[in-house]
C-alpha cells in the first residue's frame, strides 16, 4: 500500500494537479463566477481542440520525435475542408470532418514518410514542412478569410451542438458542448492504442530505446509512419473544431499556437526526449494552460504574459528532464 | 536427444581482408557454463554474432540440437533456444519489468493486443523460475545494473532459451551483484539451460566456468577444462606469452621528492569519503579497486568534473580549487577517460584535430587565428612521438585501432604538457602490442618528471607499472603499498577483494 502511494506521488501529474487545484482556489477568490458550471463547460469547449492537438504531440514525443508542423496540417484541413464545401455547396459536417482528416492524414504521410523511411531528424522535417505546408495552402488554396456570412451553416449548427443543456435562474441556458465528447472519443481511441496494442507499446519502446526496439523486431518505420499519420488525423479533426467554434475561418490562424500545445504536454510530465508521460498527464497540462491563457486578464496582466509563460514553462520543463539526466549520469559516471 | 547443445565446427571469417576468425570450432553440452575468453580483437564478438545468426560464416558449420545448419539465420537461432543478451542488455528504460520480460515474447506471437494479466504472469513466472524476486511494476530505468541483468535474462528464458551467451555482462556490476549474477546462472544449470560467458576477467573465468574455449587472434587455442587452469596459465594462453615487463622502479634521487600533488581528506558524499594521498614528481602511483570502489569518481573529481564536497588539494604545496576542467587544465592536470570512444575522441574529426583540441591557444597566430604552420607543426610532432599509425593523419579517429586511438587521445593531453597525468584505465580494449607500448610511454613520462596517476582495474598492470599502489573500496583507501615490489600478485589480488569472490558457488 505505501508503495502504490510512493507511485503516485512519482508521478509528475499529481503535482501539476494540485497546482491546478490551488490556481483555481486562488482566481475563484479573485472572482467567484470562476469556479461555475458554466466557466466549466466554457473551458473544456475552448480547448477541446487544444487537447487533441496535445495528444497528438503527446504521441510524438513519446515515441522519441517531435512535431510541429501539426499546426499548419489543422488550418490546411479546415480550410480546405470550408472551401470544398462552400464550392461544392454541400453543407455536410461529417463531410468536413471527412475532408479536413484526409488532408490532415495526407500532410502527416508526408511527414512521416521523410522521417520512417528517409531517417530524417524529426524537428528538421517538421520546421520544414510547418512552413511548406502552410505555404503551400497559401499560395495554391488561398488567402482570404472566410467570414461568418460565408461560412456553410453545419459549421455554425456543429458548433452550437450540446450534449445537454441547462437553464439559468433568468430563463436563458448553456450546456456541456460535443466538443467535450470528441475529445473524449480522441483520449479513449489514443489511451487504448496506447495501452492495449503492440503497436502502442512499441511506440513507448522507440521512445525509450530506439536500438532495443529493433533488435526486440518492432517495425520501427511502419510504427513512426503511423504516428505521423495519425497526428495528421487528430489535427485535421481540431481544424473542423476550430472554425466551428470561431464561425470564421482565416488560413493565419492556428499556426502559431504550436508552442502552447508543446508547452502543454511537456508540463504534463512528457520528457522531451521521449519515452515517457501520460495523456492524463497531457490533459491536466492543457487545462493549466488554457486557465492561465484565459484568466491572465483576470489577474491584472496583459495577455502577452502568456507567451512569456509558454516560454519558461518549456525551458523549465527541459531543464528539469536535463538536469534528471545529468543526475542519473553522475551515477553512471558519464557527463553531458 | 544429442548430448552436444551446440556445435560450431571449422568456423572461419573475414572482414575486407582481415581473418577474424580462422578454423575456430566451439562444442557446448546441455547445462554446461562454458566461457569464451580472449583479448579484444580475438574474435569472440565475431563468434558470437554468428552463433546467434547475426553474421554469416565464410565456411564451417554449425549444428545445434542435432540440427545442420549451413546458412544460420538469426530466426533460426533464436527458434532453436539460442538467446545473446548483449552488454547493453537492449531493455527499455522507460517501460515496467513485467513488460520488459514479456515484449519480446509477444512480438515473437505477433500479437497486435495486448494483455496485461499475461504480461505480469509471464514476468512472475520466470522470475520464480531462478528464484529471482523484482518489483514488476518498478520502471527499468529505476532498478540496479544487476537487476537489469536479471530482467535480461527473463526475458531470454521467455523465448525459450536453452543457451544464454552473455557478452562480458559484469563489466557493470559490483562484487556482490556479480556473486548474485553467477548463483543465477548456477540456478540455470540445474535447469539445463547453457550458459556462454564472455570475459576478459581471468578471476571471473576461473570462478564460475566448466570449460573454457580460448581464442587469440582469431584462432582457437584450445578447449580445457577449469581445473587444468590457473591465473598464470590462462593469461599465458589468452596472450601467448609469458608477460615479464620489468616492474617500473621510481628514481627517488632524480626527483629530489618533489611534491607535485597532495590531496587531504577529500571527501564526496556516495562517491569517497577522506581520501588522502601525495604524489611526487616522477612517480606513477596505481589506484585499484573493483568498479564503484570511488576510483573513477575520485579522478574525476581532481579533474574538475565531479566536484567535491569537502577536502583540500594542493598542487606544488599550493592549495588550489578544481571546480571545472578548465580549473584542471590550467593548473596542468590531465585526465584520460575510461571510454575514449564516448568521452575521449571526436570519433568523426581527424586525428589532427584530434591531437590539437587541447592547444588551440597555443598555436594561434599573430591575428589570434589558428596558424597552420604551427598546427601541422605539433601534429607531426606528436604522432611521431607516439608513434600513430595511419595512412593520413587528416582520416578520422574513429578509422583507427583501438591502440592507435588511445595514442591519439594521449596525444591530444600530452600537448598540453602536464604537471599531473590521470590515466583511467588506459589500456582497455587494447592488444597486448600497443598495450606495452603505452607502458612504456608512460614510463618514460614518469622519468621526465611527471606525475602519473594509473587507474586500473587489472591487477598486473597496476603492480608492473606502479611504484606505489592505492586499493580503493567503497569510497575508501582501504590499503596503501608504499612499495609495489614488495608484494606479489596474488597477495595483491587477495586484498582487492578476490577472495570475496571465491566463497560464491
Amino acid at each position: 500500500m505505501k508503495k502504490k502511494i510512493k507511485r503516485i506521488f512519482s508521478h509528475s501529474e499529481i503535482y501539476l494537479f494540485f497546482i491546478i487545484i490551488i490556481f483555481s482556489i486562488i482566481l475563484t477568490s479573485i472572482n467567484p463566477s470562476f469556479l461555475t458550471l458554466e466557466n466549466l463547460f466554457d473551458l473544456i469547449k475552448s480547448s477541446a481542440g487544444m487537447g487533441i492537438l496535445a495528444v497528438g504531440f503527446f504521441i510524438v514525443l513519446l515515441s522519441g520525435g517531435i512535431d510541429v508542423s501539426f499546426t499548419a496540417i489543422a488550418i490546411a484541413g479546415q480550410y480546405i475542408s470550408a472551401n470544398v464545401l462552400m464550392a461544392t455547396g454541400v453543407d455536410n459536417i461529417y463531410l468536413a470532418f471527412l475532408i479536413s482528416c484526409s488532408v490532415g492524414i495526407l500532410l502527416g504521410a508526408i511527414n512521416g514518410l521523410l522521417i520512417s523511411v528517409f531517417k530524417l531528424p524529426t524537428l528538421i522535417v517538421t520546421l520544414g514542412t510547418l512552413s511548406a505546408f502552410h505555404g503551400a495552402l497559401l499560395a495554391f488554396v488561398g488567402t482570404k478569410a472566410i467570414n461568418t456570412a460565408e461560412l456553410p451553416d453545419c459549421f455554425k449548427v456543429f458548433g452550437h451542438n450540446n450534449i445537454f443543456v441547462l437553464t439559468r435562474a433568468d430563463g436563458t441556458s448553456y450546456g456541456l458542448s460535443v466538443y467535450a465528447l470528441i475529445l473524449l472519443g480522441v483520449v479513449i481511441m489514443s489511451w487504448l492504442i496506447l495501452k492495449y496494442t503492440m503497436l502502442g507499446r512499441g511506440i513507448h519502446a522507440i521512445g525509450g530505446n530506439r536500438d532495443s526496439a529493433v533488435r526486440a523486431g518492432f517495425n520501427i518505420v511502419g510504427i513512426q509512419f503511423f504516428i505521423y499519420c495519425y497526428v495528421g488525423f487528430l489535427a485535421g479533426i481540431m481544424g473542423v473544431m476550430h472554425i466551428s467554434l470561431l464561425r470564421y475561418s482565416n488560413p493565419m490562424y492556428i499556426v502559431g499556437t504550436e508552442l502552447g500545445v508543446i508547452a502543454a504536454v511537456v508540463l504534463g510530465g512528457a520528457r522531451i526526449t521521449g519515452g515517457t508521460g501520460s495523456i492524463i498527464g497531457t490533459l491536466l497540462g492543457v487545462v493549466m494552460i488554457s486557465i492561465l491563457e484565459k484568466n491572465l486578464v483576470l489577474m491584472g496582466l496583459s495577455s502577452y504574459w502568456h507567451q512569456l509563460f509558454v516560454g519558461l514553462i518549456i525551458i523549465i520543463s527541459v531543464s528539469i528532464t536535463s538536469y534528471q539526466n545529468k543526475r542519473r549520469g553522475i551515477r553512471s559516471l558519464t557527463f553531458r | 536427444m544429442a548430448k552436444e547443445l551446440l556445435e560450431v565446427k571449422n568456423i572461419s571469417k573475414a572482414y575486407t581482408g582481415v581473418q577474424a576468425l580462422d578454423n575456430v570450432s566451439i562444442s557446448i553440452k546441455r547445462g554446461e557454463i562454458h566461457c569464451l575468453v580472449g583479448e579484444n580483437g580475438s574474435g569472440k564478438s565475431t563468434l558470437t554474432k554468428i552463433i546467434a545468426g547475426v553474421v554469416k560464416a565464410d565456411e564451417g558449420e554449425i549444428i545445434i540440437n542435432g540440427r545442420f545448419y549451413q546458412n544460420l539465420h538469426a530466426i533460426d537461432s533464436i527458434r532453436e533456444g539460442i538467446q545473446v543478451i548483449y552488454q547493453d542488455l537492449s531493455l527499455f528504460p522507460n517501460l515496467s519489468v513485467a513488460e520488459n520480460i514479456s515484449l519480446n515474447q509477444m512480438i515473437e506471437r505477433k500479437s497486435k493486443l495486448i494483455s496485461w494479466k499475461d504480461v505480469t504472469n509471464t514476468a512472475r513466472t520466470e522470475l520464480k523460475n531462478i528464484r529471482e524476486k523484482l518489483d514488476l511494476g518498478e520502471k527499468v530505468e529505476d532498478i540496479s545494473m544487476a537487476s537489469r541483468q536479471i530482467v535480461a535474462i527473463c526475458r531470454a528464458l521467455t523465448q525459450g532459451a536453452k543457451l544464454i551467451i552473455m557478452d562480458e555482462p559484469t563489466s557493470a556490476l559490483t562484487k556482490t551483484e556479480i556473486d548474485s549474477l553467477f548463483s543465477v546462472i548456477l540456478d540455470l544449470k540445474r535447469k539445463g539451460i547453457s550458459t556462454l560467458f564472455i570475459s576478459h576477467k581471468i578471476s571471473e573465468v576461473l570462478e564460475i566456468s566448466e570449460k573454457v574455449t580460448i581464442l587469440r587472434d582469431g584462432r582457437k587455442v584450445g578447449e580445457y577444462s577449469i581445473d587444468e587452469l590457473d591465473n598464470d596459465k590462462l593469461i599465458f594462453l589468452m596472450t601467448g606469452k609469458k608477460i615479464a615487463y620489468p616492474r617500473f622502479k621510481y628514481k627517488e634521487k632524480e626527483h629530489h621528492e618533489k611534491m607535485l600533488l597532495e590531496v587531504r581528506d577529500l571527501s564526496k558524499r556516495g562517491n569517497f569519503e577522506n581520501v588522502n594521498f601525495k604524489l611526487r614528481s616522477g612517480e606513477i602511483l596505481g589506484i585499484t579497486g573493483l568498479l564503484g570502489s570511488g576510483r573513477t569518481e575520485l579522478a574525476l573529481s581532481l579533474f574538475g568534473l565531479n566536484k567535491a564536497d569537502s577536502g583540500e588539494i594542493y598542487i606544488d604545496g599550493k592549495q588550489v580549487k578544481i571546480n571545472s576542467t578548465q580549473d584542471a587544465v590550467k593548473l596542468r592536470i590531465s585526465y584520460l577517460p575510461e571510454d575514449r570512444l564516448s568521452q575521449g575522441l571526436f570519433i568523426e574529426q581527424s586525428i589532427s584535430n584530434n591531437i590539437i583540441i587541447t592547444i588551440l591557444r597555443k598555436i594561434l597566430n599573430r591575428l589570434r587565428l589558428i596558424s597552420n604552420i604551427k598546427r601541422e607543426n605539433s601534429i607531426n610532432k606528436w604522432s611521431k612521438e607516439l608513434e600513430i599509425k595511419t595512412p593520413s593523419l587528416e582520416a578520422a579517429a574513429q578509422s583507427l585501432s583501438g591502440g592507435n586511438q588511445q595514442r591519439v587521445v594521449l596525444a591530444r593531453w600530452l600537448a598540453t604538457n602536464p604537471k599531473v597525468f590521470i590515466l583511467d584505465c588506459p589500456t582497455i580494449g587494447i592488444d597486448i602490442a600497443s598495450k606495452s607500448n603505452i607502458y612504456s610511454i608512460i614510463r618514460d613520462l614518469a622519468n621526465a618528471g611527471m606525475g602519473i596517476i594509473l587507474i586500473s582495474d587489472e591487477i598486473p598492470e597496476a603492480l608492473q607499472n606502479c611504484n606505489r599502489i592505492l586499493v580503493m573500496s567503497k569510497g575508501r583507501i582501504v590499503k596503501k603499498i608504499d612499495d609495489a615490489s614488495s608484494i606479489t600478485e596474488d597477495e595483491l589480488f587477495n586484498i582487492v577483494g578476490k577472495k570475496e569472490l571465491n566463497k560464491v558457488g
